[in-house]
């Protein structure tokens, strides 16, 4: 299975090295971001950057005080749960739909709400909700981030779809299966990294939308996002809420891509696809 | 000059007592009128908001009106509110506008309901109408309507490090000169101080641009044509891009107040000129709070002008119960309520509250404070509103004006180049109707 | 279509794929519909300060195509979007084929090493204003301990546009990750076996076999980020508001400011429309290559 063993553990080594060097990288601002929630306000700001400190709890003490924040993520949650899992329920037919038939123009019209600025749908949709005197309720807020959520699941299950050889199908085909009944029992199966990653980037997306609720909620439905802007403005820039908010903020989010990357492990949901 | 507000106040007084005099003799006053029903209040979550906010629930029982609060932030507070005021739709009742700003264009699309009959007959006794800074009042109205009730006064101001400039024997500065040579000596004394810092991102810094050239005499329309290139307009351009350029901090383009505030609280610029508002987050930690003094921006050739502006609050045109709305109006306005939020730290637009006992007394807790409450009082006599041009288009004016200015930051252009290329396209905005 | 023998008709194929396409499709089109004859309808139309409004035709158009302006925009868009892509594409690539063969990573870490993208633009817009400060940030700090020239970033008109494209990259490569792995993880492992058994080096086993298998995911994961970074706006709007002077004004930024700041919702539509063309014709080149390539 191998070259020599020698080259092997150097390879390992090299890996290991640029995965510390992509960590650094990566990492060095959001654990700027998490400190920094546990600093005093205007320290944040202080030069030259003090990565010595005594921690503090103020902020988010401040910031659980002041703001309802429990009820704005139950609100981000109701919203985002709602519109991924929308996005999948429509999404994940529509990608087999399209992968079976090699017809993508379904696929490029759920993109089409994504090619235009999210500001072209805040009048129009305002006055359309506010027809059905549905502003400020969830379904609204739902059915807005769904149109973001959809085509994400559509585009990142087609290559996932299209991966699975034809031969797979052939059983069911001659068998005279629905194709539901393919999609559900055969190609489902075979796609659960794809499903995966669509699930934590449908939540990403959604969870972090802000214009869409700006218009269509009202003070009981505001989402969490909308509060992560009140910390900065003119005569009130309270860096230590904002990054104790962004931080809480970053945490469902982070939760859900931790449950659901032992999905993305290799071996763990592949099943038959071994030729 | 306290010759001149002692005047003031003695005048206001008078008038004062000559409203309430009037004012007694009209109908007993109703709070309860609009009792049941519900207002609903679109705020710019800044600490005026919040600190009116804090006696929700006074309101609510004073009226028996339930308050239903949206609060945003500032930029994100008028998206909504375009949004809905686009669609004509009622949802809004009450909301938070700044009429140096949109006060034109809102009123031309007529999105402000007219509370000018409202503002005599339908108020408390108390409610001292005439007690309000007239200046802020006159800037609220358009087209003889007056469309919003001015919540707070503010406006930038000089901040400076009295001890950097005892340090670099520097007096603080009385004219525009003074500051430039002031800048000049901080930065031979001191090379790891930025001597003068204020806006330079483009669309914010009309606001601080403005005051310095309406302090030299210039002006922003003549004869209904733009007037940057004028001499006093060019003057202005230079001097202000060539504080920013040659003393102030590096990036300074980017600039708006979280940079300024953070660059002063650090102790890292010696003079900066930014918004009154940023006091408690300039003091924040307290590193700043001895060594800081504060006053109105120095004086130029037609001495001090100034700029004061205020947030107001209007009554939206499309909204169902406007009567209600403006119960909401008046109490947050109201001398009472709004001496409750100036010990909070809200500059009052009415004279006489701030001159009163119990504000006094806060503000005499603090040296910062009583400088910061002096400088007001200077732009709540002297101030002028006019930030940006004096046209529907203000926003986009303020664009032009910032690009000249940034182009003479960056040295991309010559003062007459910029001045004349602003011009032209300002004149082209000027024309539009 | 290369399909074995199917004891279905292909009409009753072709009903059930329309039922499965079905729900996707009509909940767009309910949703987009009006928005987007809303939008054309305006962008045809002008308006005065006062709310009269009146049939300009093309006359928008016709501003816009002599609008300076938005020419500025369109490079401004064009040269972050080329920038970005390509920091995003091969760091993003780098990042997945790291992440896919550590595979006894503990998963917590794997979550962190993609987390970027999910900091909520706005925030980390903010975090990397403070970071990026020329007189009081981290990153001028960190230059002038080790004695290089501090930057002046975000501020600077020539390096603004690259500077933006940094704090996206950052964002957003570990985004493109993330895809990848999923396709990593998706690709048949015999032929990995077989590359090896012949001792095909590292590189080679990914030049000729990893990558021509990961061209669907990554012309998926260019399709994604295209229709993002074509429309930039979060970063540059918390940060630079489109400076200094115009050198970041995105065509998305400087639609939002004609409508939401200077009012004039006639010319705003005409720009956002323009932009969704633009973005729609990228979509529909990326598409066409996918087909090729996947199929």
């Amino acid at each position: 299975m191998n070259n020599t063993p020698l080259s092997e553990s150097w390879i390992n080594r090299i890996n290991t090295a640029q995965l510390v060097l992509a960590g650094i990288l990566i990492m060095t601002p959001t654990v700027w971001m998490v400190l920094s929630s546990f600093k005093p306000s205007f320290e944040v700001t202080a030069y030259p950057p003090t990565l010595l400190f005594s921690p503090t709890l103020e902020n988010y003490r401040e910031l659980i005080k002041t703001t309802p924040f429990f009820s704005y993520t139950v609100n981000s949650l109701i919203v985002t749960l709602g519109s991924a899992g929308l996005g999948l329920l429509f999404g994940i037919p529509a990608a087999f739909a399209v992968s079976w038939s090699r017809i993508s123009w379904p696929a490029v019209l759920a993109l089409a709400a994504r090619m235009a600025p999210g500001t072209l749908f805040l009048l129009p949709w305002y006055v359309m909700f506010r027809q059905v005197g549905m502003i400020g309720s969830y379904t609204a807020l739902i059915l807005s981030h769904a149109v973001i959520t959809l085509p994400i699941v559509i585009w990142v299950l087609l290559p996932s779809f299209d991966n699975i050889p034809r031969s797979v199908f052939e059983a069911a085909q001659v068998d005279g299966c629905s194709l539901m009944r393919i999609l559900w029992k055969i190609a489902l199966p075979l796609v659960g990294s794809g499903i995966a990653v669509a699930a934590i980037l449908s939540f990403v997306f959604s969870w972090n939308y802000f214009l869409f609720a700006l218009v269509l909620s009202n003070g009981d439905t505001k989402t969490l996002i909308a509060a992560a802007f009140n910390f900065v403005g003119e005569g009130s820039t309270q860096w230590g809420a904002l990054m104790a908010a962004a931080t809480l903020i970053a945490l469902p989010p982070l939760i859900l891509a931790s449950i659901v990357q032992r999905w993305l492990v290799s071996g763990l949901t592949l099943g038959a696809v071994k030729g | 000059m306290s010759g001149n507000v002692l005047a003031m106040r003695v005048a206001v007084t008078a008038i004062t007592l000559a409203a309430v005099t009037t004012a007694a003799h009209a109908a007993d006053f109703d709070w309860k009128k609009f009792q049941g029903k519900t207002v609903t209040f679109l705020a710019n979550n800044n600490p005026v908001s919040q600190a009116l906010l804090t006696y929700k629930d006074d309101f609510e029982k004073l009226t028996g009106i339930t308050l239903k609060v949206d609060g945003y932030q500032e930029q994100q507070m008028r998206q909504r509110l375009v949004t809905v005021m686009n669609a004509h739709s009622d949802e809004i009742d009450v909301f938070m506008t700044l009429p140096s700003r949109e006060g034109e264009q809102f009123a031309a699309a007529g999105w402000y309901g007219d509370l000018s009959a409202m503002s005599k007959n339908e108020v408390s006794t108390d409610y001292d109408f005439a007690g309000l800074s007239q200046a802020l009042l006159k800037a609220g109205t358009f087209g003889g309507k007056l469309t919003s009730m001015p919540m707070n006064i503010e406006g930038p101001i000089l901040y400076f490090r009295t001890d950097i400039l005892k340090k670099c024997g520097v007096e603080p500065p009385t004219t525009i000169k003074d500051i430039e040579a002031a800048a000049k000596k901080i930065k031979a004394c001191d090379s790891t101080i930025t001597p003068f810092v204020s806006r330079g991102l483009k669309p914010a810094l009309a606001y601080t641009f403005s005051n310095m050239l309406h302090n030299i005499g210039g002006s922003y329309m003549a004869n209904g044509k733009s007037n940057l290139c004028s001499a006093k307009g060019k003057e202005a351009l230079d001097t202000y891009s060539g504080l920013l350029r040659d003393y102030g901090p590096p990036g300074v383009v980017n600039y708006s107040f979280q940079q300024i505030s953070a660059l002063y609280r650090t102790g890292r610029a010696a003079m900066s000129f930014e918004s009154s508002n940023e006091l408690r987050t300039v003091m924040e930690g307290g590193e700043r709070l001895k060594d800081t003094g504060l006053a109105p921006f120095p004086a130029g050739e037609a001495g001090q002008v100034p700029t004061a502006i205020g947030w107001g609050m209007a009554v939206s045109a499309y909204s169902k119960q406007p009567d209600a709305a403006w119960y909401f109006v008046q109490w947050a306005t109201s001398p009472q309520i709004q001496k409750r939020m100036a010990v909070q730290g809200i500059a009052p637009p009415r004279p006489a509250v701030a001159n009163d006992p119990e504000y006094r007394k806060w503000i005499d807790e603090q040296p910062v404070r009583k400088q910061w409450q002096a400088a007001l009082d200077v732009l709540a006599t002297k101030g002028s509103s006019e930030v940006g041009y004096p046209i529907v288009a203000n926003p986009e004016s303020r664009d032009f004006i910032g690009q000249a200015v940034q182009d003479l930051i960056l040295k991309q252009k010559t003062v007459d180049q910029a001045c004349a290329d602003a011009d032209k396209g300002l004149d082209a905005l000027i024309m539009q109707k | 279509m290369a399909f074995a023998a199917n004891a279905v008709s292909p009409d009753r194929q072709r009903a059930e794929l329309a039922a499965l396409s079905a729900p996707a499709v009509l909940f767009t089109l309910a949703m987009i519909a009006f928005p987007v004859i809303y939008t054309i309808w305006l962008g045809f139309h002008s308006f005065s300060s006062t709310g009269r409004q009146s049939f300009a035709g093309l006359g928008n158009y016709a501003k816009l195509i002599a609008d300076n302006e938005f020419w500025h925009g369109l490079w401004v868009t064009l040269a972050l979007y080329v920038l970005s892509l390509a920091l995003q594409l091969v760091l993003g690539v780098w990042l997945a084929l790291l992440l896919f063969h550590a595979k006894r990573l503990p998963g917590i870490v794997r979550s962190l090493l993609i987390s970027p993208f999910m900091m909520p633009p706005v925030v980390a817009g903010l975090m990397w204003l403070v970071i990026l400060d020329p007189s009081i940030g981290a990153a001028n700090y960190i230059l002038t301990s080790l004695g290089l020239p501090p930057s002046d970033w975000l501020a600077s008109p020539t390096w603004v546009i690259p500077t933006v494209a940094l704090i996206d990259t950052w964002q957003w490569a570990p985004y493109v990750a993330l895809i990848v792995l999923g396709g990593l993880q998706s690709l048949p492992p015999s032929v990995y076996e077989a590359a090896q058994i012949d001792g095909a080096s590292p590189l080679k086993t990914f030049r000729r076999i990893t990558l021509p298998l990961l061209l669907p995911t990554i012309v998926t994961a260019t399709i994604l980020r295209s229709v993002d970074l074509l429309r930039f706006f979060d970063i540059i709007y918390i940060t630079t508001q489109g400076g200094p002077g115009n050198a970041s004004n995105t065509l998305n930024i400087y639609g939002f400011r004609v409508g939401f700041e200077f009012f004039n919702i006639g010319y705003a539509s005409a720009l956002m429309l323009t932009l969704t063309a633009i973005v729609f014709g990228v979509v529909l080149a990326f598409n066409r290559l996918r087909g090729a390539v996947a199929w």
